[in-house]
């Protein structure tokens, strides 16, 4: 029959497809674990080695070791924590407020909510910067806030995203809640601390784990907020190798999958909250 | 209408407050202050109004225009990459087979991982001398290229970094749109005689377009914004082949501090990423009443 045959022309040619994709995106994977692992004899040679000849986990020692890392790691740890708490509070809390209080205004502030997201951190980097730079209180030295873990954290909490993540969570609730509330006496504030909150598990998973990959993983504002090796966060240090004269490829890659751990170890356990988080913010409901 | 409760307004304004003032202070009140710098030769120190002198000499900056240029070729090439192998990797992961819960999970593995790192990776694996590339090539009797060394490599290299890193994404917002489409449309093409190829073009395809517009949109604007791998691999060199709008606009403000200059480049990316925004806002309402994607 005519039809099973262009069948089994597109099943061989989508397999292909396939196999092209998952191998171009798993090699560049497959090579960094590789080379983390490699002598830098084997990486001056002529040729390409896959497997290394002896694994030399001694690399991700001595990556370690070729820079102040437990204090890169400490410092993006604490930026990162910081910004996922007091998002998940605060972006929540605004969230209800839109979900569920007839204001004044209301509407005006949430359209701004939305423009806000549009702004790109890009165009906002040299006012933040001169900003924090004038800030001298909260710890602030002769530049302000800058070079500060505040001065790193503040920007990062102020995206508008998540109370609109928030918002589109709490608008599905039934109304009745809160009538039921109001009858046992709870002011707006203890609704949703009472009920509310503890039914926001799965809205504060995914923003929880998309500001946690976000602000571990990002490089422009610790590159501009940060300057000396004290307050380097992973991100900036990792680039710094390259800027060495001779690289040490295998300590390179060593401490780029060494980097990325935390990222893996939620990406592993969370995929679920990941992903509907990301689908949360590209579907508009 | 006097319907608000003085009470709901109290509220409302207390759980609002710390959300409001970190909001204002550092997107809202930035975003009109640097309009503000863009018309000002601002350095850190002084700030005398010069009127829309830094737009016209935008005009005539060679530089500038080079890193517009590049940035359009980059915008342009990634989304019609990834919107078109956004769409294949889904429509061809969405059936159930063996092992493609590992396969979506591989792809959405670079998207996960920082760009400092995955610039990292691809600086290693482009590097003439030691890179993994030009070995391979070598090994087969090729001669290898200099890639990010070369003038008109060097800005396709930083696309495909691009697309190996957002691929993954892509796939996943287009697997929600596939996943959402009746299966009896499907059933019902089966019975007409139609081939999987059919299927794929003539009901998938069709059905997916809010989502492809939507992947389009933000690709395109994500490509605008692109800074971090040209300063991470490239730092805009050679000859200002891979430079890019934030990459002028960092360079201006933080390197020459000339930040009032550098504000007016900003005002051209808000503006562009503010009109493709808008576009999708607009597209995705007209499109809801049509069909629910969701």
């Amino acid at each position: 029959m005519k039809k099973s045959k262009s069948d089994i022309v597109f099943r061989i040619l989508s397999r292909l497809f396939i196999l092209v994709l998952a191998l171009s995106v798993a090699f560049p994977l497959v090579m960094t674990i590789s080379v983390s692992l490699q002598t830098m004899n084997e990486i001056y040679s002529a040729d390409p080695v896959i497997i290394p000849n002896k694994l030399q986990f001694e690399n991700y020692a001595n990556a370690m070791a070729s820079g102040n890392w437990p204090r890169y790691f400490i410092n993006s740890a604490i930026v990162t924590f910081f910004t996922v708490v007091i998002s998940l509070i605060i972006n929540s809390m605004a969230g209800f407020v839109f979900a569920r209080i007839p204001f004044k205004f209301r509407d005006v502030l949430f359209v701004m909510i939305l423009l806000g997201m549009m702004i790109p951190t890009q165009v906002t980097l040299i006012p933040v910067f001169t900003l924090l730079r004038n800030i001298n209180i909260f710890g602030g030295g002769d530049s302000g806030l800058i070079n500060t873990y505040t001065g790193l954290v503040l920007p990062f909490i102020a995206g508008s995203f998540g109370v609109f993540l928030c918002r589109q969570f709490y608008v599905s609730f039934p109304k009745e809640l809160d009538d039921a509330a109001m009858i046992d006496g709870c002011g707006r504030f203890s609704t949703y601390v009472r009920i509310y909150l503890p039914l926001s598990g799965p809205v504060l998973a995914s923003l929880g784990v998309l500001k946690f990959t976000g602000t571990w993983n990002e490089y422009t504002w610790p590159l501009v907020a940060t300057s000396g090796d004290e307050m380097k966060t992973v991100q900036v240090a990792l680039t710094g190798f390259r800027d060495e004269g001779e690289i040490y490829w295998n300590l390179l890659m060593a401490a780029t999958l060494i980097a990325g751990l935390p990222i893996y170890v939620v990406f592993f356990f969370a995929q679920k909250h990941f992903v509907s988080g990301l689908l949360a913010g590209s579907v508009k409901a | 209408m006097h319907g608000y409760k003085k009470r709901d307004t109290l509220s409302a304004i207390g759980m609002l407050a710390p959300f409001m003032v970190f909001f204002l202070l550092f997107i809202i009140y930035p975003a009109l202050k640097n309009v503000w710098y863009s018309f000002t030769n601002y350095n850190l120190n002084v700030d005398t109004w010069i009127g829309i002198k830094n737009y016209t000499r935008l005009l005539e900056d060679t530089t500038f225009i080079k890193a517009f240029k590049n940035t359009c070729i980059y915008a342009f090439v990634s989304v019609l990459s990834l919107t078109t192998l956004g769409f294949l990797a889904a429509a061809l992961l969405s059936k159930g087979f063996r092992g493609v819960k590992w396969l979506r999970m591989l792809l959405i593995f670079p998207y996960a991982t920082s760009m400092a790192a995955v610039s990292m990776i691809w600086l290693m694996m482009y590097d003439p001398n030691n890179g993994f590339i030009n070995k391979a090539l070598r090994a087969i009797g090729l001669m290898g290229e200099k890639w990010l060394f070369d003038e008109s490599l060097a800005l396709g290299c930083l696309i495909f970094v691009n697309i190996w890193k957002n691929i993954g994404y892509c796939m996943l917002i287009y697997l929600a749109g596939i996943n959402s489409i009746p299966e009896e449309l499907y059933e019902a093409a089966t019975v007409d005689g139609a081939g999987e190829a059919t299927r794929l073009f003539r009901i998938t395809l069709p059905m997916v377009r809010p989502v492809a517009f939507f992947v389009l949109i933000t690709t395109m604007v994500d490509a605008f914004k692109t800074f971090e791998q040209v300063q991470i691999m490239t730092r805009g060199d050679p000859l200002y082949a891979t430079t890019t709008i934030v990459h002028q606009i960092y360079q201006y403000g933080f390197n020459e501090f000339r930040m009032g200059y550098a504000a007016a480049m900003a005002v051209v990316l808000l503006a562009i990423v503010m009109i493709l925004t808008l576009i999708n806002f607009r597209l995705n309402r007209s499109n809801e009443s049509e069909v629910g994607i969701g």
